[in-house]
């Protein structure tokens, strides 16, 4: 700081505190985004939305964990993982309330060349943002998942052995809804980040998450094995349904996907990262701006 | 009034967003077109794209894109005031912004339908689903119009409607299929051209009325608001 280098001083006291980095902007922006998905600190209009989805979810588990208990277990009406298959069209909308909320209104309100002069990267907003829609997904589908495992532990016969034997079902259960919370929260930011208008973004949202669902239905009709164990491709939620049976084995789901387990196991993976990747290069032009 | 929906037509039409109707369309003639092309049975693929994504996807997003943008929009950047402040009757204002809006959702609705619906079984089908589209689009643009009219949120409340009500509930909950435009139209169309593929579950009676009812009901009560309608910022 060489007075030669000041063009203009008026004797403000400058600030000569710590600067808290990259590393604490990420965390600010984070823990922002995780507050606005759920409206925390701000009117009760935009609580409302977010915990309409959030109540219906939670009542589903306390209705299939009180069921269970009352039938010792004679009457499951999901398990762990159809619980989030049987929750997608509440995800999909929770996605399409809070996607738009995290992008679509800093770029509508014109704030990103602010965030952009800080020391802080297209990569950390972006990283930030993911990862706080990522976290709302997971608390949305994982929180309700262990009430049902409260329930279960609480009714189980066989003392501390059957409580674990409950968690042992409990955890590969939240690890999938890990990969939902990953790869939804991935491709509706993407949609998100294309306008700036919340209800565009939103709708555009629900009609690709949407309009996908039908194509798996017309491709496991079509006359050729290797197109109906391929369907599931199509669509994300259906794409979720054959990663979980190429991980647990399983081939009584809804859906067949034949020995093209691993397939959908790459896609998937190949679907986060390249969302994550076409985020990031809208918002290289955007940072540089 | 032509004016009115002169500007909506463009503030609809004119920026590069009106391609996000296209694809729906298109997906939707598209997957007819591969299920033709592979001799599927109708019976098997019918009843997936022209229910599943047809009329349970395609008619009710576009309209509600369309419905919440000819005056949502407006409201949103704050040039409905331009609107207001001429010498107008807010009547004439809806009925420009309800034509408009009807008018676009049932063009791009009603046309892939046709073509899914011929090619899914016979020309009468067809017309019958552009009976039906073009019903639901206006049920559904008067019920969208009025939502963004009655709330600051217009498109979350109407997915909510779409995908909780008409959706999830629709498909459990029988009672509430009497308040759903979706299953109107599956029971008109099905009324004027019987197939397998679409299984009406409210009387013909009860879809026309109620259709009546869901799109005057709306315009009235659309006409009404926007007669005692205050400009207010951004809130929430």
């Amino acid at each position: 700081m060489s007075d030669a280098g000041v063009i203009h001083d008026i004797g403000y006291q400058r600030y000569e505190g710590p600067r808290l980095g990259r590393p604490a902007v990420f965390g600010a922006i984070y823990q922002h985004g995780l507050r606005a998905a759920f409206g925390l600190g701000r009117s009760a209009k935009a609580k409302i939305f977010p915990w309409l989805v959030a109540g219906i979810v939670l009542l589903t588990a306390v209705i299939n964990g009180a069921v269970k208990a009352q039938t010792n277990g004679q009457i499951v009406l999901f398990d762990y993982f159809s619980f989030d298959d049987t929750m997608s069209w509440l995800v999909i909308f929770f996605v399409a309330i809070v996607a738009p909320e995290l992008v679509s209104r800093d770029m509508r309100s014109g704030v990103l060349p602010l965030y952009f002069s800080r020391p802080l990267r297209a990569f950390d907003y972006i990283g930030a943002k993911f990862v706080a829609l990522a976290t709302a997904v997971f608390l949305l589908l994982g929180v309700p998942q262990f009430i049902m495992f409260l329930f279960g532990a609480f009714t189980t016969d066989d003392g501390a052995k059957g409580v674990w034997n409950e968690f042992l079902d409990l955890a590969p259960g939240w690890g999938y809804t890990l990969i939902w919370a990953v790869l939804f929260a991935s491709i509706s930011l993407l949609i998100a980040s294309f306008t700036g208008k919340r209800a565009f973004a939103a709708g555009g949202i629900v009609a690709f998450f949407l309009m996908t669902a039908p194509v798996v239905g017309v491709l496991s009709i079509l006359p050729s094995t290797t197109a109906n164990h391929l369907a599931g491709l199509a669509s994300p939620m259906s794409l979720l349904v054959g990663v979980q049976s190429w991980l647990r084995g399983r081939n009584d789901l809804d859906l067949n996907i034949g020995d093209f387990g691993v397939v959908y196991g790459i896609e998937a993976f190949c679907l986060v990262a390249a969302a994550l990747l076409l985020l990031l290069a809208r918002y290289r032009k955007v940072a540089s701006l | 009034m032509s004016t009115v929906a002169y500007i909506t037509m463009r503030g609809l039409l004119g920026r590069r967003r009106v391609l996000l109707l296209l694809p729906l369309p298109l997906l939707l003639v598209g997957l007819a077109l591969i299920c033709r092309a592979y001799d599927v049975n109708p019976e098997q693929w019918g009843q997936a794209v022209v229910l599943g994504l047809g009329l349970a996807v395609v008619l009710p997003v576009i309209s509600l894109i369309v419905g919440t943008g000819v005056l949502g929009s407006e409201v949103d950047d704050g040039t409905i005031v331009h609107i207001l402040t001429k010498p107008l009757p807010r009547r004439d204002i809806i009925l420009a912004k309800l034509l408009v809006a009807s008018g676009v959702s049932a063009v791009t609705s009603a046309v892939p339908l046709f073509f899914a619906g011929l090619l899914a079984d016979s020309v009468r089908f067809g017309l019958a689903l552009v009976v039906g589209a073009v019903v639901g689009a206006i049920a559904y643009s008067a019920l969208f119009l009025l939502l963004s009219l009655v709330t600051r949120r217009p498109v979350l409340l109407g997915l909510a409607y779409i995908l909780v009500w008409e959706g999830l509930l629709g498909r459990f909950v029988s009672g509430t299929r009497v308040l759903s435009i979706e299953q109107y139209v599956i029971s008109i169309t099905d009324k004027i051209a019987p197939t397998g593929m679409l299984d009406g579950k409210v009387s013909l009676p009860v879809a026309i009325v109620m259709s009546l009812i869901f799109a005057l009901g709306g315009t009235i009560y659309a006409i009404n608001r926007l007669g005692s309608f205050s400009v207010a910022g951004e809130t929430s």
